[in-house]
């Protein structure tokens, strides 16, 4: 709880203190705002969360899984905010509101991350996504960024609305919000189809959040509109609180369902990522091709869903890890090297090699680990993500064809992945060669990425460990 | 590290020396000619005496014991298979060591004289030095997978050093054949390793002849097969028929990379591992059923026919060259069958004895016609030359000791390592010996032709009419190695070998009875050996001692043409080649066109980008056309998830 509150007072602060700011140091706010976020990932590391430990009434817990995605979370925001202070001349009025609702959605995920219980689930969730339809729309002098928002907005809303149903239909059915309860007579209400429709319904709202197939719509053209801080932001921690609210809901509450729908689960995750990788073939905008990219990384993520074990829900984490580098560093490289660039298209990388080698060489990295090649962080993902699922093969052989489909994704993804590398090394029509400066922060943070991705890659002992000890306290 | 330091590590030196200079050259000194060389020669000397104070040290360890082995690092542990880097020591390695470090220096010495003039002499010395590197790693290997490693290696730095001058087309196309000719027998030696590895279970050397030791029933059905196929690996390195094609356009590399890799070392290599494995073969001869044919044949018969083969249409094909140094690769061509058949006819010592002689004198002839092709200004037809001995006094006496050598006349070296294999031959096989004195006959032969048309008479071209005698550093090595090609008999090197395989040659005494030791042993041998020579050398003598142009070709007419163009076996090779080469590219060509490129690559990149086309349009951009959608989507999940 000590943390959330710390991050809640941080976002406060941020407001406060800009009463008091001059217009040009309003900017530096952002590294403030990171530093304090920094402390408070440092501080994480000082709780244990061995034994599960309850508030609320049991509607808030912190266990092994939630602290694993608070720190995830923690991590995400410091580099969104150090971006977000290098992105600040793009928005016009109001940075210090702008970093402070990252903070806010930030409080959010992390409450997402400890919900134990429906109504913190649906607070924490609204919590999270009233603060995106600000900042997608953050640009606001920008049509795209305006509609960015208004698309995440209406259908945001339209999932909320299911997801609120769902909720009542389970309480209707169970008579209880909490999950531990919940969980105690499941097998009794499962009988219930008014309870299934419910649960199917929360599983539909989050599955907006995670952009799963049929679900998925809003991302390509919300990635696209949103100012690139929170574009990343959208993509790695809402998409994480998604998956943790998944987890937390069909693992740790209800796994006979789960175990139930894996025909489902499995058929949503091999359209997920069919339609994710074959939509960015002919995408020549970065941030769109990065959009279908993230459905079909959200596809990838719902083979471990789908094989509804604790290998898969490891291997969810694992991914989810190396995710969070691959990512940052790539919208980081569009937020710098894009900068002066209208449109961002691929083709706007052209030279960026000669450029700026740094940002070529993140750029790469970040596509290669997408791509899944050894020794980069998003090999050895897909590699636990295939496992789980290749174990499960012995009881359902659609694993098989799961298998075989997410590989052919991974197949196809190599073309567009490989053609951004092409077009950084080896496009000759470079509009621009002045050489681009990086500020420290945003180098030092472009270099972390770089060393997570290969350290996820090469030392994934360490990092396997920490996962399965979180997995620990769901029930599977 | 240091606490269980043994002093057999010392031989680690030997080993990275050579290593670390090839690393400080590629690394940092290349395109310092002059000091990469010094470096270069710097560590060889070093080796070589570092080398000599191990010969010493161990001498009697490996004599007592038999074997020495060097802390071994522990490179892979897989299952059954266990592949160490270590070290041995043994009799058999011993002497090669001196051999390889000690004629390498002097070649080293020489080439720092040959390459003077070459801009690229830090690339020529690093080669060199990594050469030295992976040769001495093949010497001291204690197993059959280090040794592969380090044979394979030796292959790449003989490709570098034959393709050094790959401007020219023709250096460039010998290194590739080399390297291909031998990727071929290597690809049977490593059959032959895997094949060892599967049915005695190990590759380490003493491993395997305990086990043999043991129990020799455990070979089941395929020693002979087994033999074979490792002697293919011999096959390629010491260029035996069929694959000894690449070594004569190996020539093409510098002159010293001739003596020191295509004649000395190198190419003896096969006949040293031959030596080294000496104990996997016996009178095993039944063969698997495809090979039923061969049954009662062993190995060691192959092998021996295989060298006597090789020792005879190397030794034609010499008698009608004009290149002074495609004779003597022809020459070392037949040199090595005679090994190769030594080792045949169970014979390792002898075959080891020849092998150290032959490097001594071969590497001074190779040398010595370096020194020629120097002194006269790159010409290398003999026929061009002529009246050396006049100006080039030096290299004209060593010359004719190598060529003394060459032809086994007493007392110099190769007489006695030369009889050695005749007496082997004389007690084995009727048949061999006469092929192999034969082979005695041509070499002589070939040889003085060679020194007549050369050396003796008057000048026959601009080129040999002001020649000179070549620089010091050049001519010292050849006074240097004159030394071993003229006293090597009278040192007792069968001795000490053949305490590797267990042999029983008394200790003799004085220098006079070991002269005429050969005698003694076998009058057979040493009688016909003598008088092959002697019939060679007169009948040399009337056909070139005062030759204008060679009178062969009108007496003997197609045989010389055939033997001119080395039996046209590259032709046919060219042939067999391009016509399966033909074949097979066009129909993998086809499947590639239609199959591979046109239903797969265009096929699945055609289809995935239509169907990502076709999505796209879903994707339209329209809020409501998403809202339906969604809800669409969301009534489909419903429906499959309830029904």
């Amino acid at each position: 709880m000590i943390l959330e509150i710390a991050v809640l007072v941080s976002g406060l602060g941020v407001l406060l203190i800009d009463l008091w700011t001059p217009a040009d140091g309003k900017r530096a706010l952002g590294y403030g705002a990171a530093a304090a976020v920094a402390l408070i990932l440092a501080y994480s590391f000082k709780l244990d969360a061995t034994a599960a430990q309850f508030a609320f009434g049991q509607s808030y817990v912190l266990d092994g899984l939630a602290l694993f995605f608070k720190r995830f979370f923690l991590l995400a925001a410091v580099v969104v905010l150090v971006m977000s202070v290098d992105f600040a001349d793009r928005i016009q009025t109001g940075i210090s509101e702008f970093y402070a609702l990252v903070l806010f959605a930030l409080a959010g995920m992390m409450f997402a991350a400890s919900a134990n219980d429906f109504t913190l689930l649906f607070v924490s969730l609204e919590l999270i996504t009233i603060t995106f339809y600000v900042l997608n729309s953050f640009q606001r002098n920008q049509q795209r960024s305006l509609e960015a928002g208004v698309k995440y907005l209406i259908l945001g809303a339209l999932s909320s609305a299911f997801l609120v149903y769902g909720i009542a239909l389970v309480y209707g059915t169970s008579g209880t919000f909490q999950f531990s309860e919940l969980a105690g007579n499941i097998t009794a209400v499962s009988q219930k189809p008014i309870f299934l429709l419910g649960m199917i319904l929360i599983v539909a709202g989050l599955g907006f959040k995670i952009a799963a197939f049929p679900f998925q719509m809003w991302a390509p053209d919300v990635y696209q509109g949103s100012p690139a801080p929170a574009t990343a932001f959208l993509a790695v921690g809402s998409k994480a609180a998604g998956f943790v609210l998944l987890l937390r809901l069909l693992f740790g509450v209800a796994p006979e369902i789960a175990r139930h729908w894996k025909p489902l689960l499995i058929g949503i995750s091999a359209v997920t990522i069919l339609y994710g990788n074959l939509c960015a073939i002919p995408q020549r905008n970065l941030k769109r091709l990065l959009g279908y990219s993230s459905i079909a990384n959200a596809g990838y993520l719902l083979l471990g869903i789908a094989a509804v074990s604790a290998s898969g829900a490891a291997a969810i984490l694992y991914y989810l890890s190396g995710y969070l580098f691959t990512t940052l560093a790539g919208f980081m490289v569009i937020a710098v090297a894009l900068r002066q660039v209208e449109g961002e298209d691929v083709t706007a990388l052209a030279g960026l090699g000669r450029r700026s080698p740094l940002l070529a060489a993140a750029m790469t990295l970040a596509m290669v680990s997408l791509a899944g090649v050894p020794p980069l962080a998003g090999f050895f993902g897909k590699f636990l993500l295939l496992k789980a699922a290749v174990q499960q093969g012995a009881t359902q052989p659609a694993f098989y064809w799961l298998v075989a489909v997410a590989i052919f994704g991974v197949v196809v993804s190599f073309y567009y992945y490989f053609g951004v590398i092409r077009a950084i090394y080896w496009s000759n029509d470079a509009s621009q060669a002045a050489p681009i400066s990086i500020a420290l922060p945003m180098r030092v943070a472009l270099w972390f990425c770089i060393a997570g991705m290969f350290y996820l890659g090469l030392f994934p002992d360490a990092v396997l460990g920490f996962v399965e000890q979180a997995v620990k306290s769901l029930r599977v | 590290m240091f606490d269980d330091f043994k002093p057999e590590d010392v031989v680690w030196i030997i080993l990275f020396l050579p290593l670390l200079a090839a690393a400080a050259i590629g690394l940092f000194t290349k395109r310092d000619g002059k000091f990469s060389a010094q470096l270069s020669i710097s560590a060889v000397v070093l080796t070589f005496l570092v080398s000599c104070g191990v010969f010493l040290m161990f001498k009697q360890t490996v004599f007592d014991t038999k074997l020495v082995t060097a802390t071994p690092l522990n490179w892979l542990h897989i299952g059954e298979l266990k592949v160490d880097i270590g070290l041995r020591l043994d009799p058999l390695s011993l002497l090669m060591l001196l051999v390889v470090t000690g004629v390498g220096a002097m070649i080293h010495i020489y080439s720092y004289g040959y390459m003077k003039e070459d801009r690229c002499m830090g690339r020529y010395f690093g080669s060199l030095s990594v050469f030295m590197f992976s040769m001495l790693g093949i010497v001291l290997a204690n197993n059959f997978v280090m040794m592969f490693i380090f044979w394979e290696l030796v292959g790449v730095s003989s490709y570098l050093l034959i393709g050094f001058w790959y401007e020219k087309p023709s250096a460039a196309d010998a290194c590739k054949k080399a390297f291909i000719t031998n990727r071929l027998g290597d690809f049977g030696f490593i059959l032959g390793i895997i094949l060892v590895w599967a049915t005695l279970g190990s590759v380490n050397f003493d491993e395997l002849q305990q086990r043999l030791l043991k129990a020799p029933e455990a070979w089941g059905g395929v020693a002979a097969l087994a033999g074979f196929l490792i002697f293919c690996g011999a096959m390629g390195k010491s260029a035996q028929f069929p694959l000894h094609v690449w070594l004569p356009d190996a020539m093409e590399g510098p002159t010293p990379v001739s003596a020191l890799i295509h004649a000395a070392t190198m190419v003896a290599a096969g006949v040293y591992m031959l030596c080294r494995v000496f104990f996997l073969f016996g009178a095993h001869s039944n063969w698997p059923a495809p090979l039923a044919f061969l049954n009662g044949v062993t190995a060691l018969d192959l092998i021996a026919w295989i060298g006597g083969f090789t020792a005879l249409i190397a030794a034609l094909m010499a008698v009608q060259q004009n290149d002074i140094k495609r004779i003597l690769a022809y020459s070392t061509l037949s040199q090595l069958g005679y090994m190769v058949m030594a080792v045949g006819l169970t014979g390792p010592t002898a075959a080891m004895y020849h092998l150290t002689t032959h490097a001594f004198f071969k590497a001074l002839l190779f040398l010595g016609a370096g020194s020629v092709i120097y002194g006269c200004h790159h010409e290398q037809d003999i026929w061009k030359m002529g009246g050396l001995n006049q100006k080039m006094k030096i290299t004209w006496l060593t010359f004719l000791i190598g060529t003394l050598a060459l032809c086994g006349v007493p007392p110099f070296s190769g007489f006695f390592s030369k009889d050695d294999i005749l007496a082997q031959a004389a007690q084995h096989s009727a048949l061999l010996f006469i092929l192999a004195t034969l082979v005695a006959f041509l070499t002589t032969f070939y040889m003085f032709r060679l020194v007549f048309v050369a050396f003796t008479g008057g000048a026959r071209s601009e080129a040999a009419g002001h020649a000179h005698e070549s620089p010091k550093v050049m001519v010292w090595p050849l006074v240097v190695l004159a030394v071993p090609s003229t006293l090597a008999g009278f040192w007792g090197i069968d001795r000490f070998i053949g305490r590797n395989f267990g042999g029983d040659h008394a200790a003799t005494t004085s220098w006079l009875d070991q002269l005429f030791a050969p005698f003694n042993h076998s009058p057979l041998a040493a009688l016909f050996g003598l008088l092959a020579t002697i019939v060679g050398f007169s009948l040399a003598y009337t056909f070139y001692a005062k030759a204008e142009n060679d009178p062969l070709p009108e007496k003997l007419g197609a045989l010389s043409r055939a033997m001119r163009n080395r039996f046209y076996f590259d032709e046919i090779y060219e042939w067999l080649i391009a016509a399966t080469h033909e074949l097979v590219s066009r129909l993998a060509e086809f499947v590639d066109r239609w199959f591979i490129a046109g239903l797969g690559v265009r096929g699945a990149h055609g289809t995935t980008e239509l169907i990502g086309r076709a999505l796209r349009l879903a994707q339209s951009g329209n809020l409501q056309t998403y809202a339906f959608l969604f809800v669409a989507g969301l009534v489909v999940v419903i429906w499959f998830s309830l029904k």
